[in-house]
C-alpha cells in the first residue's frame, strides 16, 4: 500500500477510531517521556552539542 | 498505560457535564484534535476547546475562572496554560472574534465512543489555521487541501466574510502555486 493510500485509509476511519489512534500516539509519547528514552530537548545550540556528545558516549 | 493517559471520552464527558451545569455555553473542538475528524490522526498532546463563556450577571468581563473553579472542584489539576481533564491537557479558548463565534455556532456534531461532542467545520479549521499562521498550521492546511477534506467554495465564503482573502492568496502563492486548480 502506498503512503498516499494509507493516509486516505486512515482519514476515512470513523472519528472514534481516529481518536483511539490519537490516544495511542499520545500514550506512546508519554511512555517515552516516562522512560527517559527521549533525549533532552536542547534550548540552545550549546546544549544540543552537549546532548550529542552525551549520546555518543552512551553509544560507546 | 502511562500515568495520565486516559481516553478522550472521559475528557469530553466532563466538558459536556460542565455545559449541562451551565458553566459554559456552546463549545467546539478545534486544533489538531478537531482536524482529526477530517484528516488522518496526527500526534498531539492537548485538546483545544473554543468556548462561549457565560458572562456573570451584571458583569462586563468574561472570565475563565468559573471553568477552572468547576474543574478544580472535580479534581482536575492545572498544568501551565492547560487544565488536565481525564488525563488530557485541555486549553479553553474564549471566543475572541466573529470568525471563532461563527466556527462554534456552525460546528458539526460528532461522537467519540458514544459521547456527543461538537467539532469545527473543516472550512473554519482551515480559516483559523490560516489566521494563526504558524508552520504547523500551514502543514495542516496543506493536509486539508491534499486530502480534499475542505469544500473550496465554502472556504472562500468564510475567508471573504472574515477578511482573510488576501492572506489566503498569499498562502496559495507560497504553497499551492500551480497545484490547486
Amino acid at each position: 500500500m502506498s503512503k498516499r493510500e494509507m493516509r486516505a485509509r486512515l482519514a476515512a476511519l470513523s472519528f472514534t477510531e481516529k481518536i483511539r489512534i490519537l490516544e495511542k500516539l499520545r500514550n506512546r509519547s508519554l511512555a517515552f517521556a516516562a522512560s527517559g528514552m527521549r533525549p533532552k530537548i536542547a534550548e540552545t545550540p550549546g546544549q544540543a552539542e552537549d546532548e550529542k556528545q552525551r549520546l555518543r558516549k552512551e553509544e560507546k | 498505560m502511562p500515568p495520565g493517559a486516559e481516553p478522550v471520552k472521559a475528557t469530553l464527558d466532563l466538558i459536556n457535564q460542565m455545559q449541562a451545569d451551565g458553566v459554559i455555553g456552546k463549545y467546539a473542538i478545534g486544533g489538531a484534535v478537531g482536524a482529526t475528524l477530517y484528516l488522518e490522526p496526527a500526534a498531539t498532546l492537548d485538546v483545544d476547546i473554543f468556548v462561549n463563556l457565560r458572562a456573570d450577571p451584571g458583569g462586563l468581563l468574561l472570565s475563565l475562572a468559573p471553568i477552572y473553579d468547576y474543574l478544580k472542584a472535580h479534581g482536575c489539576p492545572l498544568k501551565d496554560e492547560h487544565i488536565v481533564i481525564g488525563g488530557w491537557p485541555v486549553q479553553f479558548l474564549p471566543l475572541s472574534d466573529d470568525l471563532e463565534r461563527e466556527a462554534v455556532a456552525q460546528a458539526i456534531s460528532a461522537t467519540v465512543e458514544g459521547v456527543s461532542t461538537r467539532v469545527m467545520s473543516a472550512e473554519h479549521l482551515v480559516a483559523i489555521a490560516l489566521r494563526t499562521g504558524r508552520s504547523k498550521d500551514h502543514i495542516r492546511i496543506l493536509q486539508f487541501i491534499e486530502q480534499n477534506a475542505v469544500n473550496r467554495e465554502k472556504l472562500q465564503s468564510v475567508l471573504e466574510r472574515h477578511g482573510l482573502t488576501a492572506k489566503w492568496k498569499q498562502f496559495e502563492r507560497k504553497f499551492l502555486d500551480g497545484s490547486h486548480e
